[in-house]
């Protein structure tokens, strides 16, 4: 690929990076959200691919010999493939537990909460202000590993495909 | 007033084989082949639980779906307290004869652990309160069931015969549950507690919303299939391709029950005419049917299996009589047929184990190497004969009584019913003495026997004695000593199973001492059978001529027929189907989508508002954008081209959202949009730069097809948002700060109001992961073209 689209993506990198945190850590009062940052996630690290290729990436940036992640198969040969899978394996036990723990909340406190239940407490942070604490920003987190890890291990097996 | 069942010791009875079941692996580990007494400990714990609940009567319940009435219910009364003592108490001798049976053998924590979980099911059927419970537990039997028959899995009878026992107790179980929910919706809960507590109610609630007759087929078909009732009857000799002690647990004595205490349990709410007239033809044209076949059966498993249909058929019919007599002829029956077709199974597999063999041509005289199970076959076959005074007798006489007293109340074709119930106990006296028969005569001289193990002849001495014991009590009642507990017990049985209205009379059985219609039909019917037996290779012989006649009786066609057709229907249909273009896939999607939704709207009878909202002129920009980028596409001459066409299409939508103060779906629109894009410019390469010509009228079918799928989009658009759309988005407006403390009413929607939504859209995404990547690794191993 070309010089210009590596430099390019050189600088959108890490901007990218920063600004899908600031959308999930924003999602419940401004535009944003766990699903929005997942994907935006996935495709600035699918421009890192287009830049470097898959080797490139895996090589380069993760310091790990290319190696296969499935017996027999070359073309899924990325340890970062297994990586995305266990991301949104992760990611959907979280989303799962988190709607578990209302529930459990529920059965200690004896006030009956049905599954993914989800309130949120306001606190004060000193010098920051009015901080809201929402216990779906958990949920959230496993929407955004799920979506993340699912797009890159689509698009990591079909591209080096 | 009995006291109530205490909820914790019907959890603990019906979960304890669950726990155990799921630490037999490590037990196995550690105690190898004495895993069998272990298990038997179970059941033993199991069965003392099961005496203790005896003296209680009603449910215990916690509430599991509140709005639909669904509760963890659990219901104690005589019938449960009968069928769980049997699930337990014949479970202890199983594992105690299986530790002989199984002894090295491979396979034995699958085996222990699927008894064991197969238990707790049919414990759990059998004390389930609630009907969502009592499918649950009955459709784990089956599992369990299927796991047992294919419990020889390299061979190719035993993986048939497992998945034909599965799909007909399974396919019948459907039927069952529909039945189920026809029945809860008529009276008005799931709770079978509150259903017999009130069974008069309840039946008027069924006859008031005109279901009755549909309820008590569907149900019947769950029971038929279950217990193996005619046409259904098909799977239960092939499930004799299992270890011989999983035939006489599941096989005989308990899961095969299933489908008649269902019929008990339900008795009282439906019984009727319609239950009559259903119920006792299909009971005694099984029983008829089945007990010819097992005169032909060739192997000792094979007759016995047809004598279990044959038998079941019995109980069936007994409940299926509307009078406290045919009651009394299921009960007892249920009672007396586990004691020695239990016994009599596991005499088939001591005599395999010993001699090697399991053909019935091939044996002979064996009371002198094994006289102790000859004992035991003679009191065991002479009570399945009906013989007197064995306690298959009694049974027998109830059901001459009950066809008897209905034909003489309905005359006309009524009279066949006694009828075959005599012709069909003539020849269960022969497979009776045919069985037998292996005991005595002469030896064959290529015979090798060998002396069995004690705990292989110790379970099938206790069941005997059971059974030795039913029928003695006939005799003490005759000299004026009947046993009252037993017949205090089978009383309290008998009740459970009644309908509210009728005058039930303390039940009682005893030698006849005086000539009755039952007793005159007892005698024409031991008369036959012995003097059919004297020439029962003549019998045989016409009764195989007239089976090759008629093959419909083996039935095995009719479902060799549909199970093999279906593959072949689904072969042809694959072919049609899967061509392997994108766009056949494509088209067939899209045709079925249009189908469905469009035959949904034309059901519900969907009002489409056409008041359309007006477009400022900066929203028509927009979305003539749109159109223009969306007729580029399907004109671009290459697929670049195509996919910059798309992303217009895309962009101008995000700027719709952006017009219509959507930020946040905008936003996403943007992303996709991006990810969607950069898919695309990875894939591109690879992709054919040339389809191939299509056919004018393939180009004009797919054209038709896309823009009938846009009507449909438009439709349900419209339809959705012309709803008073303002009434739920103003909703989640209110109350998306207060409840939920987030400002960003999308994003509260999307993890809070309707998480639950959310958690299946990401399950979604990460099944489509799973599925992409498994179809690359098998495309890369060549499994697919």
């Amino acid at each position: 690929m070309t010089l210009i689209l590596r430099t390019v993506t050189r600088v959108v990198l890490p901007l990218g990076f920063v600004v899908s945190f600031a959308f999930f850590l924003q999602g419940h009062n401004l535009p944003g959200g766990g699903f929005i940052a997942g994907v935006l996630t996935a495709s600035v690290v699918a421009l890192a691919y287009l830049a470097y290729g898959l080797d490139g990436v895996e090589h380069d940036v993760l310091n790990r010999e290319v190696q296969t992640a499935v017996e027999h198969v070359e073309h899924v040969q990325h340890g970062i493939v297994r990586d995305y899978q266990t991301l949104y394996a992760a990611g959907l036990a979280l989303a799962v537990v988190a709607g578990l723990v209302a529930i459990l909340y529920g059965v200690l406190t004896g006030t009956h909460l049905t599954f993914m239940t989800q309130t949120y407490r306001s606190i004060t942070v000193p010098l920051y202000g009015h901080v809201e604490l929402a216990s779906a920003v958990v949920f959230d987190l496993g929407v955004y590993a799920v979506v993340v890890g699912a797009l890159l291990t689509v698009i990591s097996v079909v591209g080096a495909e | 007033m009995q006291p109530t069942p205490d909820l914790w010791v019907l959890v603990a009875l019906v979960g304890l084989p669950f726990a155990a079941a799921a630490a037999t692996p490590a037990v196995t580990r550690a105690i190898g082949n004495l895993t069998a007494y272990y298990a038997a400990a179970v059941a033993a714990a199991c069965f003392a639980m099961v005496v203790a609940l005896a003296g209680t009567h009603g449910g215990a319940a916690v509430t599991w779906v509140g709005p639909l009435s669904v509760s963890v219910g659990f219901y104690v009364d005589g019938l449960a307290t009968l069928v769980g003592a049997l699930a337990s108490g014949v479970g202890v001798l199983v594992f105690c004869y299986s530790a002989g049976y199984m002894r090295d053998e491979p396979g034995q924590t699958k085996y222990y652990a699927t008894m064991l979980a197969f238990m707790g099911s049919m414990l759990g059927v059998v004390y389930a309160g609630d009907l969502v419970v009592l499918f649950c537990f009955w459709e784990l039997t089956s599992v369990a069931s299927f796991l047992l028959v294919g419990h020889y899995s390299e061979t190719r009878e035993s993986r048939y015969a497992a998945r034909k026992a599965f799909l007909v107790t399974v396919g019948g179980g459907l039927f069952m549950l529909v039945g189920f929910v026809l029945l809860a919706s008529a009276v008005g809960t799931y709770s079978l507690t509150a259903m017999l507590a009130r069974p008069a109610a309840a039946r008027s609630a069924v006859e008031n919303a005109g279901l009755l007759l549909p309820i008590v087929t569907l149900v019947g078909i769950g029971a038929a299939t279950k217990s193996a009732q005619l046409p259904f009857h098909v799977w239960l000799p092939d499930a004799m391709a299992a270890p011989t002690p999983v035939s006489a647990f599941l096989h005989s004595a308990t899961m095969v029950k299933a489908g008649v205490f269902l019929l008990g349990r339900l008795r009282p709410v439906l019984i009727g005419d319609d239950w009559t007239h259903l119920l006792v033809p299909l009971g005694l044209a099984t029983m008829l049917v089945a007990a010819i076949l097992a005169v032909c059966a060739s192997e000792l498993k094979e007759l016995l299996a047809y004598s279990t249909v044959s038998h079941l058929g019995l109980i069936v019919a007994g409940f299926g009589f509307a009078n406290v007599v045919g009651a009394e002829t299921g009960v007892f029956h249920l009672l007396n047929h586990a004691t020695f077709k239990a016994a009599l199974f596991l005499v088939a597999g001591l005599v395999t184990h010993a001699t090697g063999t399991k053909r019935l041509d091939e044996l002979g005289g064996l009371r002198r190497d094994l006289p102790v199970t000859a004992v035991i076959t003679t009191v065991a076959a002479l009570g399945m004969g009906g013989v007197p005074p064995f306690n298959g007798f009694y049974s027998k006489e109830f059901l001459y009584e009950a066809s008897y007293e209905m034909a003489v109340h309905h005359g006309g074709l009524a009279w066949l019913y006694p009828l075959v119930a005599v012709v069909a106990s003539v020849f269960t006296l022969v497979y009776a003495l045919r069985f037998c028969s292996i005991f005595f005569g002469e030896r064959p001289a290529t015979l090798d026997v060998h002396t069995p193990a004690r705990s292989l002849v110790l379970p099938p001495v206790v069941l005997a004695g059971a059974a030795a014991l039913l029928g003695f009590g006939g005799i003490a009642a005759l000299f004026g000593a009947p046993l009252d507990g037993l017949e205090g017990f089978v009383g309290s049985v008998v009740a459970a199973t009644l309908p509210p209205d009728t005058h039930a009379h303390a039940f009682h059985y005893a030698l006849p001492d005086h000539i009755a219609p039952a007793v005159t039909m007892s005698g024409l019917a031991l008369a036959g059978g012995a003097l059919c037996f004297l020439r029962w290779r003549a019998v045989r012989t016409v009764v195989r001529a007239l089976l090759d006649g008629a093959p419909v009786l083996r039935a095995d066609c009719w479902y060799d027929r549909l199970v093999f057709g279906a593959n072949e229907a689904s072969a042809r249909v694959q072919r049609a189907l899967w061509t392997g273009h994108l766009r056949t896939y494509a088209a067939w999607t899209f045709a079925g989508v249009l189908v469905l939704a469009g035959f949904g709207y034309a059901a519900a009878g969907l009002v489409v508002p056409l008041a359309l909202p007006s477009l400022g002129i900066t929203l028509s920009v927009v979305l003539l954008a749109a159109v223009v980028g969306a007729l580029a596409a399907v004109r671009a001459p290459s697929h670049v081209a195509g996919v910059m066409a798309l992303s217009v299409v895309g962009f101008a939508v995000t700027v719709f959202f952006v017009l219509a103060s959507a930020p946040d779906v905008a936003l996403t629109q943007v992303v996709v949009e991006t990810v969607t894009f950069v898919v695309f410019l990875v894939v591109l390469d690879k992709l054919p730069s040339y389809y191939g010509r299509i056919t004018r009228s393939r180009a004009a079918r797919d054209a038709v097809l896309s823009v009938l799928v846009g009507a449909l989009v438009t439709v349900t658009t419209l339809a959705a948002t012309g709803a008073d759309p303002d009434r739920i988005a103003g909703y989640f407006v209110e109350h998306a700060v207060p409840d939920a403390g987030g400002h960003n009413v999308v994003n509260v929607i999307l993890v809070d109001f309707r998480g639950v939504d959310t958690m299946g859209e990401i399950s979604v995404i990460a099944m489509a992961a799973v599925t992409v990547l498994t179809l690359i690794v098998m495309r890369e191993r060549g499994e697919t073209p």
